[in-house]
C-alpha cells in the first residue's frame, strides 16, 4: 500500500478551484517530483500535504491514517521553503534545534543531534552564525538540516533551489539526492525545472491545470509521454495526425502517405509526435523509410547542430541535425522520420 | 563630477537649518543654560538641587514616570493582538488601519471632553455601575490618575498599533508555517517567532508612547486634577502661573533627560531579547 495517498482532492481559495479531483500516491522511500508551470497547482498540492491548508473535499491518507484534518504541528513532516524561512533571530544551531526543542528532547541529546546533522550537510563550525551572515547555498543547507533533524516521516521541498545560481543548483540537487538516499526518507519535490526534476526523482508527476497528466519514472516520461501537453513539455516539437491501417504499425498520414511506427503503445491512436533530433534529412544513396518531402523555411545555425523549419504536406517540422551538409531557406529536402522514435499519444 | 555637485546640494538644507537654529536651538539652549546659573550668572546646579529637595517636584516626577509606564504597558498589551490581527488575518486591512488611527484625527481637547462626558458623575459608566447595583452612588472617575491613563491610552494606542503593524507586515508567513511544521503549537509560534521578531516595532511604539505620555499637556490638564500634576502641567504652572521660567526650564531639562534615558534603556532591553536588531 502506498505511504501517502491523496483521494479525490479538490482545493482552492474562495471560488477559485485550483485542484480538481486530484489523485496522487507516493510509496515509502520514493522521491517524487511535482513538475509543472506556475499556476498548475503543484505548490498547492504540496502545501496541502504539509497541512498549511485543508482541501475543500477529498481525503489525505498517510500511513493508513486519515491525515486530512491533522494539524500542521502534529504531522511530523519536514518542509523546505523556497525562501528557506530560517528564523532570522536565531543562530544556525537554534534554527536546526528548533524542532527538537519542540519535541522536548533533552538538551544534551539536542546538541549531539544538531551537531551531527550540521556535519552531514557540511556546516560544522557555522553553528553560532546567524542566517543573514551566510550565503544562499549555506542557508539552503541550514533549511535542509532543520527539516531533516526531526527525522520527518515525509520531506516536502518547495522549489528549494530556485534562489541559487545555476552551478550551485546542480551541486545542491546532488546533495539533496545523496541525503535522501542516505536516510531513505520519502520526499515530494516541487519544481518547474525539468532537468532538475529528472535528475533527482524516482518518479515525476507532471501537472497541468490542477490535474496530474502523467506520473512515471523520468525515463518513461522522457521517452513515452502520454499526452500532447507532456510531449511538448519534454521536447517533442513535431506532431502528426494519423489513421491506423493495420495492427503491424502501419499508419496513414493526413495527405494519404504511409508511415511505419514501431511504438507499441496505443495502436489505435490518431496522434503521434517526434523530436527534432530524430528526424533525418535524406541524402543521396542513404537507405531511409518514412519519407516526407518539403521545403526549408528557416535555417538556423546552433553551433554543433543546424536547425531547420521544414514545411511539408503534412505540416511544418522542426528538424535538428548534426549532418554536415547545410541547407538554405527554399531548398527542397526529403525527411525521414525514424520509425522507432515516433511516439503514439 | 558627482562629488563636485553634492557640494552644492547642502545649500538646499541651509534655510531649514537656519530657521531651526534661530527659532529653536538658540532659544532652547539659552533656556537650558540659564538653569545652570545662579542669580549672579555664575555656574551653579542650584536650580536642580532645589528640584531634588522639593517633595512636591519628586511627587510630580514619579507620578509622570509611573503614569507613562503604565500607559505604555497597557498600550503594548492592547496594541499587540490588535496589530497582529490586522497584519496577519484581517481581510479589510485598510479599513481597520483607518479605524485604528482614527482617534489621531480629532484634537486631544475634543477627546478629553468626550471622556469627561463618559467618565463624569452623570456619565455613561457611572450610570451603568449604579443601575447594575455594583456601586451605591456614582464614584469619581474623573480628574484623577485613572482618567489620565485612560486619556493617554486612547491618545497613543494608534502609535503603538502602527509601529507594530509596520514590523509585523515584514514577518514572512513562511516563518509561522516553518515553526508549525517543526512541531510548534500556535502559542509556541507566537512566543518563539512572532514576539521576538516584533520587538523592533514594540520598541519604536513604546518609545513613542512613553515620550508622548511624558510630554503630553492637554490630556493631563483636562483629565487630571490639581493634585495629579505631571511634569508637563508643572512646567506650565511654573512658567505661566508663577512666572518662574528658570525653574520651568529646569523641569523641562529633566523631562528631556528622562526621555533620552528611557529610550536608551528600552533599546538595550530589546537588544537582549532579539540580538539581530
Amino acid at each position: 500500500m502506498a505511504l501517502l495517498e491523496l483521494k479525490d482532492i479538490t482545493a482552492g481559495y474562495d471560488k477559485n478551484v485550483i485542484l480538481k479531483d486530484l489523485d496522487f500516491q507516493v510509496e515509502q522511500g520514493e522521491l517524487v517530483s511535482l513538475l509543472g508551470s506556475s499556476g498548475c497547482g503543484k505548490t498547492t498540492t504540496l502545501r496541502l500535504i504539509a497541512g498549511f491548508s485543508t482541501p475543500m473535499s477529498g481525503k489525505f491518507i498517510f500511513n493508513g491514517k486519515d491525515y486530512t484534518q491533522v494539524p500542521l504541528n502534529k504531522r511530523n513532516f519536514g518542509f523546505v521553503f523556497q525562501s528557506y524561512a530560517l528564523f532570522p533571530h536565531m543562530t544556525v544551531f537554534d534554527n536546526v534545534a528548533f524542532g527538537l526543542k519542540m519535541r522536548k528532547m533533552p538538551a544534551e541529546q539536542i546538541k549531539k543531534e544538531v551537531m551531527e546533522m550540521l556535519e552531514t550537510v557540511d556546516l560544522d563550525g557555522f553553528e553560532k552564525r546567524f542566517p543573514r551572515e551566510m550565503s544562499g547555498g549555506q542557508r539552503q543547507r541550514v533549511a535542509l538540516a532543520r527539516a531533516l533533524v526531526i527525522k520527518p516521516d515525509l520531506l516536502l521541498l518547495d522549489e528549494p533551489l530556485s534562489n541559487l545560481d545555476a552551478k550551485l543548483r546542480v551541486k545542491m540537487r546532488v546533495e539533496i539526492r545523496r541525503l535522501q538516499q542516505k536516510f531513505g526518507f520519502t520526499a515530494i519535490y516541487v519544481t518547474h525545472d525539468q532537468e532538475e526534476c529528472f535528475a533527482i526523482s524516482d518518479k515525476v508527476a507532471i501537472m497541468n491545470h490542477g490535474v496530474i497528466e502523467q506520473m512515471d519514472s523520468p525515463s518513461v516520461i522522457y521517452n513515452h509521454p502520454r499526452t500532447e501537453f507532456i510531449a511538448q513539455f519534454v521536447g517533442f516539437e513535431n506532431f502528426l495526425d494519423l489513421k491506423p491501417l493495420d495492427s503491424q504499425g502501419l499508419y496513414q498520414t493526413s495527405d494519404g502517405g504511409r508511415i511505419q511506427i514501431d511504438d507499441g503503445g496505443n495502436k489505435s491512436s490518431t496522434r503521434a509526435c517526434i523530436r527534432p533530433e530524430d528526424i533525418l534529412i535524406v541524402q543521396e544513396g542513404m537507405p531511409a523509410v518514412n519519407l516526407v518531402t518539403g521545403e526549408v523555411m528557416v535555417s538556423t545555425f546552433l553551433g554543433k547542430r543546424n536547425q531547420y523549419n521544414v514545411r511539408t504536406a503534412i505540416g511544418e517540422f522542426e528538424v535538428s541535425t548534426d549532418q554536415e551538409s547545410v541547407y538554405k531557406a527554399g531548398d527542397k529536402v526529403t525527411l525521414s522520420l525514424t520509425p522507432n522514435k515516433i511516439i503514439l499519444l | 563630477m558627482l562629488e563636485k555637485k553634492t557640494k552644492i546640494y547642502w545649500l538646499f538644507i541651509l534655510p531649514g537649518c537656519l530657521f531651526l537654529t534661530f527659532f529653536m536651538l538658540i532659544p532652547l539652549f539659552s533656556l537650558i543654560f540659564k538653569t545652570f546659573m545662579d542669580e549672579g550668572g555664575a555656574f551653579s546646579l542650584g536650580n536642580y538641587f532645589a528640584l531634588l529637595e522639593s517633595t512636591y517636584f519628586k511627587q510630580v516626577f514619579w507620578r509622570s514616570i509611573r503614569l507613562s509606564l503604565i500607559s505604555t504597558a497597557v498600550c503594548a498589551v492592547l496594541g499587540f493582538p490588535t496589530a497582529y490581527y490586522i497584519s496577519k488575518y484581517a481581510k479589510n486591512k485598510g479599513m481597520l488601519m483607518a479605524l485604528a488611527v482614527f482617534p489621531m484625527f480629532t484634537s486631544p481637547v475634543i477627546r478629553s471632553f468626550s471622556w469627561m462626558v463618559i467618565l463624569g458623575k452623570k456619565g455613561i459608566v457611572n450610570d451603568l455601575l449604579v443601575q447594575s447595583g455594583i456601586v451605591a452612588k456614582p464614584i469619581s472617575l474623573l480628574y484623577n490618575e485613572f482618567s489620565m491613563v485612560v486619556g493617554f491610552i486612547q491618545l497613543f494606542l494608534p502609535l503603538m498599533i502602527l509601529s507594530l503593524i509596520g514590523i509585523m507586515d515584514n514577518i514572512s508567513d513562511d516563518l509561522n508555517l516553518a515553526a508549525g511544521s517543526l512541531g510548534a503549537s500556535r502559542m509556541e509560534v507566537f512566543r518563539q517567532v512572532i514576539l521576538p521578531l516584533s520587538i523592533p516595532g514594540l520598541v519604536t511604539g513604546s518609545v513613542l508612547v512613553f515620550t508622548g505620555c511624558l510630554t503630553a499637556y492637554t490630556t493631563p490638564q483636562l483629565l487630571g486634577g490639581t493634585d495629579t500634576r505631571v511634569l508637563a502641567t508643572l512646567i506650565y504652572q511654573q512658567a505661566m502661573s508663577l512666572g518662574d521660567w528658570t525653574q520651568a526650564s529646569a523641569v523641562a531639562v529633566v523631562m528631556i533627560v528622562i526621555t533620552i534615558l528611557v529610550s536608551h534603556v528600552i533599546n538595550r532591553i530589546s537588544r537582549k531579547l532579539n540580538p539581530t536588531i
